[in-house]
């Protein structure tokens, strides 16, 4: 008898977001025109005010100074195809580069580029995004099916196959510093042991959603864009609890995922082609619209009061104003 | 005076399957892999573009096969060098592969691909 509760549980569990329709996004937005044929693929601020990007289309680093809207940009090597950029607690970018299978740093101090390139017996990886844990190592992710740490001390570098192979794509550290990243192709969520850099998978609510991107909020929950399912995902490490939420676009497709400060969502849907907020106590959605067809918003970052959204696909950069952040 | 043959007229298998590292997140080449980013593509070399039942093309590239036809080796070489110029719209997200060398050479995997994995 017990039994037949199941599936009607597990429908609970995915179906609330059908019940809520969106609204017009209500913040301020600014839109940044860069470099053109640049593709801003990920964004990171930066400790002075600026903001980096990605120029993946250009092979460079890209520097917006918000104040002024003007930009330049920071060859990073031959073959460069920069994919993810993020701050490092030295206060540089550091950056996955796929075309160069190497990891870069840049010195905003020195305007220096660094370049760790992959051990040659590790292959061409297609280097995706990376992440700092709570003990300064870099971990990263290559999409071929492998994940890997570097220790900018020494430059000591590790890399591990992924299990079941292709696919690691995003990657994050929780507030207790431990990180995780989520598998495109493999469908699934696994959790780093950073000791022996063993991968745990941990197996999601829906089968095959492709994730795309983890984020962690401020308790710890991490939560996941779902690009196959068009779903977004909260799994809870400490409860082992995941629920999901179907994106209210006709097509989703969940691409970055990220949370602000204030612990509210956002979520990318190509399908829609609009950037959304998920309040998660009120399960509201508010939608920001590409600013032309095909906007293409692939990574999210923030600080406090912005959240900083790049359109590969219209070689702009959107800022969306939240308010001053907490206090 | 003879004309030089074109560049993927001279390709390397064998270094092109290491070239095709660049694809493999996306694509495979196995037989029936499929559920991946990007469709299959063993035997792409000479067959219709977008033609796979087991993948769903972006608009572009239907429109694309409309009026092209066929992956013919010309063809392949221009749309990996730079995909979004070729079919403006694609969804695959590639930078595109500059040196025509390299390209030669994954195109010379993919139409070898299904004579060596048989």
């Amino acid at each position: 008898m017990r039994l037949r509760w199941l599936p009607a549980l597990c429908l609970s569990l995915i179906l609330p977001g059908l019940a809520h329709a969106q609204s017009p996004g209500k913040a301020a937005t600014q839109v940044y025109p860069v470099t053109p044929g640049s593709g801003p693929h990920d964004v990171a601020p930066a400790p002075d005010g600026k903001v980096w990007y990605t120029a993946q289309r250009q092979g460079a680093l890209g520097i917006l100074d918000p104040a002024t809207g003007a930009v330049r940009q920071v060859p990073l090597g031959p073959d460069s195809a920069p994919h993810g950029v993020i701050q490092g607690p030295d206060a540089a970018a550091w950056i996955t580069d796929g075309g160069q299978n190497a990891i870069v740093r840049y010195d905003p101090r020195t305007d220096q580029v660094k370049v760790w390139k992959l051990p040659e017996e590790t292959g061409y990886v297609n280097l995706n995004t990376a992440t700092f844990d709570g003990a300064g190592l870099y971990w990263f992710t290559g999409q071929n099916g492998f994940y890997g740490r570097l220790d900018p001390k020494t430059g000591d570098m590790k890399v591990w196959k992924a299990p079941r192979g292709r696919g690691a794509y995003g990657i994050t550290t929780a507030p207790d510093g431990s990180v995780y990243y989520v598998s495109l192709a493999g469908s699934h969520l696994a959790r780093i042991d950073r000791d022996t850099g063993q991968a745990t998978v941990i197996e999601p609510l829906t089968p095959k959603q492709g994730a795309r991107r983890v984020w962690p909020d401020s308790r710890g929950d991490l939560w996941i864009s779902e690009w196959n399912s068009g779903q977004l995902s909260r799994h809870s490490p400490a409860s082992g609890v995941w629920k999901s939420w179907r994106l209210p676009g006709a097509h989703p497709q969940s691409y970055a995922v990220y949370v602000d400060d204030n612990d509210m969502v956002w979520v990318t849907d190509f399908g829609a082609n609009a950037t959304l907020s998920f309040e998660p106590r009120t399960e509201a959605w508010a939608s920001y619209p590409g600013t032309a067809a095909d906007a293409n918003v692939r990574q999210i970052l923030g600080r406090p009061g912005e959240v900083w959204l790049p359109e590969s696909g219209t070689d702009k950069l959107v800022v969306i104003r939240t308010g001053a952040g907490p206090s | 005076m003879l004309a030089s043959a074109p560049a993927w007229a001279e390709g390397d298998a064998g270094r092109g399957e290491r070239v095709f590292q660049q694809c493999f997140s996306c694509h495979s080449v196995e037989p029936g892999e499929a559920g991946l980013q990007g469709p299959n593509l063993r035997g792409i070399a000479g067959s219709p573009i977008a033609a796979r039942p087991d993948f769903e093309y972006s608009d572009a590239l239907l429109e694309f096969a409309r009026h092209e036809g066929t992956w013919d080796d010309a063809l392949l070489d221009r749309y990996i060098a730079d995909p979004a110029a070729v079919v403006p719209g694609t969804r695959m997200h590639y930078v595109g592969l500059k040196d025509a060398g390299r390209r030669a050479d994954v195109i010379a995997y993919l139409k070898g691909a299904r004579q060596l994995r048989e």
